[in-house]
């Protein structure tokens, strides 16, 4: 252990290492503090995806029933025309918040549902069937870019809670152990030079008794 | 190993802002944020700032600083929090039920029910 270390049985290493076992051992601490509240955050955004996923596969469900309608009453071609005829933008605000340093997108969306006349396809070549489909496609995007937030967020999440886990174990099985073995090695060999040193006086003194 | 350590350590509040703002100053703000400690930006939501001003009376919107802190010290045990400031742990407690006198000490699934009501508007503090 000690050997690993290359530490000098002194007391002035003894010390020294007794404030790295306390320096390692506070951030330990902290970071399995960082590791627990990371793994809170995680399961949170995990339920929300949850929840989000399945609003947003229900919705686009809605979506594309209507768009079957839209075809069936409109016809493909037509349908598919007035499509490319679509004014294709989203206001999007696109800012960072934190979780314990974690950069994560905060999204926010305008207002993403639109009349027939913003939209931009004609309106007497088109049935409200369209309208119908474009108004379900619309509220299915708020929810994908909702979700989309959130996917980001867990996966930012989830790399920083690795990196985290990776340090807190090295900490835990291999330096705070291997500091402890050093630390442990030089109390006994101080102890030991403290015995060696009173049976030599001893010694001394026996013989000067002898000698005397 | 040890340089590692002290980074990580000195790391761990750079999410922090520089200066806490007031709720009514975010909430007269058109873009209501912060800047932390690494220069970054962290914005608050609206509605969260909302549902925070029907928590308090309006002449303590001066003293609620936000973000509010939720601050995890190892020496509190696992998974144990504070919130210190009075407006701040008095807000947290009418969120959680709980009795607030100054300061509040709130344990894990507390904490997790805190940060889901307030996700931009509380952060953590490493103490």
């Amino acid at each position: 252990m000690a050997a690993a270390l290359a530490v000098s049985p002194t007391r002035m290493e003894l010390m020294k290492l007794r404030k790295r076992v306390g320096l390692a051992q506070r951030g330990h601490d902290l970071l399995k503090e960082k590791m627990d509240a990371l793994v809170m955050e995680f399961f949170e955004v995990l339920r929300r995806i949850q929840d989000s996923r399945a609003k947003a596969l229900e919705q686009l469900s809605k979506a594309h029933r209507a768009l079957s309608n839209c075809f069936a009453v409109m016809g493909t071609l037509e349908t598919m025309q007035a499509a490319r005829e679509t004014k294709r933008e989203l206001q999007l605000e696109i800012s960072t918040r934190f979780i314990m340093g974690i950069t994560v997108p905060a999204v926010e969306v305008g207002e993403v549902e639109r009349n027939a006349v913003a939209r931009g396809y004609s309106l007497h070549m088109t049935s409200s069937e369209l309208d119908e489909a474009s108004r379900e496609f619309e509220r299915a995007l708020k929810l994908l870019v909702e979700l989309a937030e959130l996917e980001a967020s867990a996966f930012a999440i989830a790399k920083e809670l690795e990196k985290t886990k990776r340090r807190v174990n090295a900490l835990e099985y291999i330096l705070i152990p291997r500091l402890r073995g050093a630390l442990k090695f030089i109390m006994m060999r101080l102890d030991e030079m403290e015995r060696e040193n009173f049976t030599r006086l001893k010694r001394i003194k026996a013989i000067l008794e002898e000698r005397g | 190993m040890e340089r590692i350590i002290k980074l990580e350590l000195g790391r761990l509040n750079v999410h922090l802002p520089e200066r806490r703002i007031s709720l009514r100053e975010a909430l007269s703000s058109p873009k209501p944020s912060v800047r932390t400690r690494d220069g970054s930006t962290h914005f608050f939501k609206r509605e969260e700032l909302e549902s925070l001003s029907k928590l308090l009376p309006e002449t303590d919107w001066d003293k609620l600083q936000l973000p509010i802190l939720i601050a995890l010290d190892p020496k509190l045990g696992r998974g144990a929090a504070r919130i210190s400031g009075e407006p701040e742990a008095r807000v947290a407690g009418k969120i959680l039920n709980k009795r607030a006198a100054g300061e509040l000490l709130i344990y894990r699934p507390e904490v997790a029910a805190l940060r889901r009501e307030l996700p931009t508007t509380t952060q953590y503090l490493f103490m």
